[in-house]
């Protein structure tokens, strides 16, 4: 009977075998979590933030845990441009899954030089943008709190995608979200993802110090899930829906039961993240739970689900 | 990462709680039970390789239980599994049985009291790379302060059994004496700086005991013990190795010990990890490239947490 139920889902031109990713920065860059499940079987992949020179990323403590998630500070420590397509790339055209490149970078130039040399690798299927990074020259301030410079940004990189599909990462750590996804969707990204973590502290009340070297991390897991949801609805309503353009929905999704609330709301794909460190096969499970909802409502198609909040 | 490890299922598996004992003030002594591929794949579990424990699902000890030092923290919900080491692993039949030992610090090691045998546990793991032994080693000594002795336990066992020529001398060092994380050790315990701990006496090895407060052995670090050990002993640099676990300050001072008199040392590193599976880069250690003066990060999920203490870089 579960042969009957297609959970697969048509984003921006890609087939996938069912909505779920696994997120940038929890999965590696290829098939490090092969040794835990058969990543054959996710619906998509995202590596790890990419930037043009290696970067050694944060001193450590990188991580301290919450109240039901964790910050983390890793400072987009990445193995570069170069070594990426040298090592993992012949790994990635082995997957048979759809992959997506995070790309992330301290100025423009670098973003599109890193999407230019990977717009003709067939064994990519499109680019994340990770927007959350602070743009160099223009003072430091994060790219993705500003529309006018996600426009520039996202006009730049999708000159240089070629044929590949451009997703844009949103930050929650803005005013209105929607007038990020706007400015994202007006300069020609195909797709959304929404949302990056939330930016935070933890505090060691002993030594008065911050428990991260880097001071503060991203906030992500179970806690941050409801805020996700919320977020994921507003842009559908408000962006994504009347323009047809498809939104990748994460944040503290452990289970089917919340990839399933993201979609409700509006997200025609999930990603897991967080969950992975504790579950590596999460990912996997959390397909055969959202197939046996489908069976159990009577959904023979997912998308008949995607955005059926109640108004 | 499948080629370091190519025959090794690493779970998670469904442990069985078969024992859990105080053992001493919050010290308490974890047994669990693997089968199947459990078995098979922790029954090669190497001294100084570590287990991702999954804590989630443990039970808070009742309000009037909790140390009030802990109250505050024990309200924190735990996400992440914890990585630990094993004091003992023990093949029997189609079974494994591995030791844990854990002090009661925070909100996970608190709900880890209440498990009571039957419980089952998810455990990820082997993980990590383990002590290496080399050729031609006639002394080993096993440094190890606070909860940094389990891995060293299990390595002075497997030392015994497979290394019959090297004698073992463990160098223990412990905040004060009641915290020692071997079980019932007070009555053994003499001012001597030298003494049987039945622990490792029972695999050949001799002790020395150290305790920052001077409540038994030596009043000082172990570090000093160490030091003492190679200025009244006799050893030759190419057949003499060190094995080190315990707070950074320590590693620090054993690897400057083991730099001056040019020995073999390898030091078991701890960081906070995240997956400890390799892919969220947390567990960063800053290390030595060779014949030059940059420095790379390791990670000490997968690149140890045993490294050649020559290797490590400090942070002062």
């Amino acid at each position: 009977m579960q042969q009957d139920i297609d959970i697969s889902v048509d984003f921006s031109g890609i087939k996938l075998a069912n909505p779920v990713f696994t997120a940038s920065g929890t999965c590696g860059y290829a098939d490090e979590l092969s040794d835990f499940m058969d990543v054959k079987s996710l619906g998509g992949f995202i590596t790890k933030s990419i930037t043009l020179a290696p970067r050694k990323g944060h001193p450590t403590p990188r991580i301290v845990e919450t109240n039901s998630g964790m910050l983390n500070a890793i400072g987009l420590a990445n193995i570069g441009l170069d070594k990426f397509i040298e090592e993992k790339l012949p790994v990635i055209s082995q997957m048979s899954i759809p992959v997506f490149v995070n790309v992330a970078g301290e100025t423009i130039e670098e973003y599109v030089a890193v999407a230019e040399r990977l717009s003709s690798e067939k064994a990519i299927a499109g680019f994340e943008l990770n927007i959350s990074c602070p743009n160099v020259a223009k003072g430091g301030i994060c790219f993705g709190t500003d529309p006018q410079q996600v426009r520039e940004i996202t006009t730049a990189v999708k000159r240089a995608c070629g044929q590949k599909v451009l997703m844009v990462k949103l930050s929650p750590c803005v005013t209105d979200i929607s007038v990020i996804a706007q400015a994202a969707v007006e300069a020609g990204a195909d797709a959304i993802s929404l949302i990056n973590t939330f930016t935070a502290m933890v505090i060691d009340i002993e030594t008065r110090k911050p428990m991260l070297a880097n001071r503060t991390g991203g906030l992500s897991g179970p806690a941050i899930k409801p805020i996700a949801v919320y977020l994921v609805n507003k842009v559908y309503r408000e962006v994504t829906k009347d323009r047809g353009i498809p939104i990748l929905g994460m944040g503290g999704i452990r289970t089917a039961s919340d990839a399933i609330e993201f979609i409700i709301a509006g997200a025609s794909a999930v990603a897991i993240g967080t969950a992975s460190f504790v579950e590596p096969a999460c990912a996997v499970k959390i397909i055969e739970g959202i197939k046996k909802y489908c069976v159990s409502h009577k959904i023979t198609q997912i998308k008949e689900l995607v955005g059926t909040l109640s108004e | 990462m499948s080629e370091k490890y190519p025959s090794l299922a690493k779970g998670p598996f469904n442990a069985v709680v078969s024992s859990n004992r105080q053992t001493g003030e919050r010290l308490y002594r974890l047994r669990l039970e693997f089968s199947g591929a459990g078995a098979e794949s922790f029954a090669k579990f190497k001294p100084g390789q570590f287990a991702q424990i999954d804590i989630y699902g443990a039970a808070l000890p009742p309000a009037e239980k909790i140390p009030e030092g802990l109250r505050d923290a024990s309200g924190r919900n735990i996400l992440l599994r914890r990585p630990f080491s094993f004091a003992d692993v023990d093949k029997q039949g189609i079974k494994t049985f591995v030791d844990l030992l854990y002090r009661v610090v925070g909100p996970a090691s608190l709900r880890m009291t209440t498990l009571s045998a039957g419980n089952l546990l998810s455990v990820i793991g082997p993980l990590g790379n383990g002590f290496w032994i080399p050729q031609n080693k006639k002394k080993a000594l096993l440094v190890m302060g606070g909860m940094g002795a389990p891995p060293l336990l299990h390595l002075a066992k497997v030392l015994s059994a497979n290394y019959p020529d090297i004698e073992i001398t463990a160098l223990v060092g412990t905040k004060t004496a009641r915290e020692l994380p071997f079980e019932g050790r007070l009555d053994e315990i003499s001012q001597q700086l030298e003494f049987a701990l039945r622990e490792f006496a029972k695999y050949g090895a001799k002790s020395m005991l150290a305790t920052d407060d001077g409540t038994a052995g030596y009043h000082g670090l172990v570090s000093d013990c160490l030091s003492q050990w190679f200025a009244s002993s006799s050893w030759a640099r190419d057949t003499t190795i060190i094995y080190a676990c315990g707070p950074q300050a320590m590693l620090a001072k054993v690897a400057e010990i083991a730099k001056d008199k040019a020995i073999d040392c390898q030091i078991s590193m701890e960081q906070m990890m995240a997956c400890g599976i390799g892919v969220c880069q947390s567990c960063a250690v800053r290390c030595r490239v060779n014949g030059s003066n940059e420095t790379v990060y390791k990670l000490c999920c997968e690149d140890g947490p045993v490294f050649d203490s020559r290797e490590v870089v400090f942070s002062s």
